[in-house]
């Protein structure tokens, strides 16, 4: 538990450094973070499979200027975690888990935004703090001074991913024998549905004329051609 | 004085840092004064240094994959007026402002709004399979063009200086933001109708119950267009599936007994 806890936390601090800070390899989006968290944990299938639902969630919203999106890296690495270590806790396993997890994941992602818009808010006293140095001509602090904003974004990172995790782990063993046999009937047309929401959501925010008839054009002939063939 | 490749190395990897004191005063200034300070450093003596470097930690935005090409390029004018031989045309702030809120639109228009959804959608389709390799095949194709645009273009800054603009000007970079955002839209059609068939073929109901999906599809598209949040839309959408699932089991119920 511990050590998977550990693992969740290590990966959530690197691929939360990549989303802002350093490289934008885009190891931080979901489709990466989830499976290898799950990989690192023994059940990359999970991860995948949470990487697709949360994958297109909130690729629409846009890391434009000084606009913060909800943090969908830590929702995706802390689900993974949460299905894979709980699911041995509860000895549950399968769609109805991990939906439950993502239920309650993907809502509490918008505290991302907040620990994410504090470290920001916070990074603004570095300026004045290497201003300062440079003016001593301590030049080797002021360089110190930039890398030190690392911390409040891996704070922020891992900050996000605790409260997740924390707020997991509170609710859904208590939730769990309640919605497990309901959200069995439709658990798999729910799955399908999070990518299918983020796919509209992207149509809809697109700045891309005649978004819409180009998308039914091409979800038209694929269908036509997977029914035919 | 040239600055030589190792510290135009040097500056590249530092560019890779950028962003890591992001704040809401001055967005990536820091980050920008941190990746140039080897090169100011080889350009101006000790005294001169806090000066030339304070300069730079005023307000500073680009789009991050684009922040190389305005750092070769703003490196090359402070190349040539340490020198003194040639006097540049612009002020070197006025050319960071000039540049910097452009480049960021067209990096964000062609990156975030269409090559990331272009290439999620490309990897989705090995996820949905159940491919592991999925996630390697996203961040491989994704950073091809990112890695080349950072490379190249932190040279061609380095070495064109002003002109680089026109080098930006002959890639048509707004055109083709446009195109990979068409690319985009395409490949999530296509990527759409493949997981509802495969639920569809799954469940084994008829084939042409999918055709209906555009329907919802649409309405939420244009539904989002209006500003709905995304989490509102989920939870709308599951909630809705949820019942509809719940009484489908009553239904079925009732016929069995």
């Amino acid at each position: 538990m511990t050590l998977s806890l550990t693992l969740g936390a290590l990966v959530s601090l690197i691929c939360g450094l990549d989303r802002v800070a350093i490289l934008q390899m885009m190891i931080s989006r979901p489709i990466v973070a989830a499976p290898l968290t799950a990989l690192l944990l023994g059940e990359p299938l999970v991860g995948l499979q949470i990487g697709v639902m949360v994958e297109l969630l909130w690729l629409a919203r846009l890391p434009v200027g000084a606009a913060v999106p909800p943090d969908d890296t830590q929702v995706a690495i802390a689900s993974s975690v949460l299905v894979i270590a709980l699911g041995q806790s509860l000895n549950a396993s399968g769609t109805e888990l991990l939906l439950l997890c993502l239920f309650v994941a993907v809502p509490l992602g918008k505290f991302g935004q907040y620990f994410d818009r504090y470290a920001r808010q916070y990074n603004v006293r570095l300026v004045k703090q290497v201003s300062a140095a440079l003016s001593r001509g301590s030049f080797l602090v002021a360089e110190g001074q930039h890398l030190r904003g690392l911390i409040s974004f891996s704070l922020s990172s891992l900050g996000t991913y605790a409260v997740i995790i924390l707020g997991g782990w509170f609710v859904i063993p208590i939730l769990w024998p309640y919605v497990q046999h309901p959200l069995s009937y439709s658990s798999s047309w729910m799955q399908l549905a999070f990518p299918l929401v983020g796919i509209t959501v992207i149509l809809g925010t697109i700045n891309v004329s005649r978004a819409i008839t180009l998308f039914c054009a091409a979800f038209c002939m694929s269908f036509l051609l997977m029914w035919l063939v | 004085m040239a600055i030589s490749w190792r510290t135009r190395l040097h500056i590249w990897f530092r560019l890779l840092l950028l962003q890591a004191s992001w704040n809401f005063e001055t967005l990536q200034g820091v980050g920008f004064f941190y990746a140039l300070f080897p090169g100011l450093r080889k350009l101006y003596s000790n005294e001169k240094l806090p000066e030339v470097s304070l300069k730079y930690l005023g307000y500073f935005n680009t789009h991050v994959y684009f922040a190389p090409l305005v750092a070769g390029a703003v490196l090359r004018l402070e190349e040539d007026r340490a020198s003194g031989t040639v006097v540049p045309e612009v002020e070197i702030d006025d050319f960071k402002e000039m540049v910097a809120a452009p480049y960021a639109a067209i990096g964000d228009a062609f990156f975030w709004g269409g090559l990331r959804p272009l290439v999620a959608g490309v990897a989705l389709f090995f996820a949905v399979k159940g491919i592991l390799w999925a996630p390697l095949i996203f961040v491989l194709l994704y950073n091809i063009i990112p890695i080349w645009i950072r490379t190249v273009f932190f040279s061609r800054g380095y070495r064109q200086g002003l002109k680089s603009v026109e080098f930006i000007q002959r890639h048509k970079l707004p055109d083709l933001a446009i195109h990979t955002k068409e690319a985009a839209v395409v490949i999530l059609g296509g990527l759409s109708a493949f997981m509802v068939f495969s639920q569809l073929t799954q469940h084994q109901l008829p084939s042409w119950l999918g055709m209906l999906t555009l329907i919802p599809m649409v309405m939420l598209g244009l539904v989002a267009r209006k500003g709905f949040s995304t989490l509102l839309l989920v939870f709308i959408t599951v909630s809705t599936i949820f019942l509809i699932g719940l009484f489908w089991a009553d239904v079925v119920q009732l016929i069995v007994f």
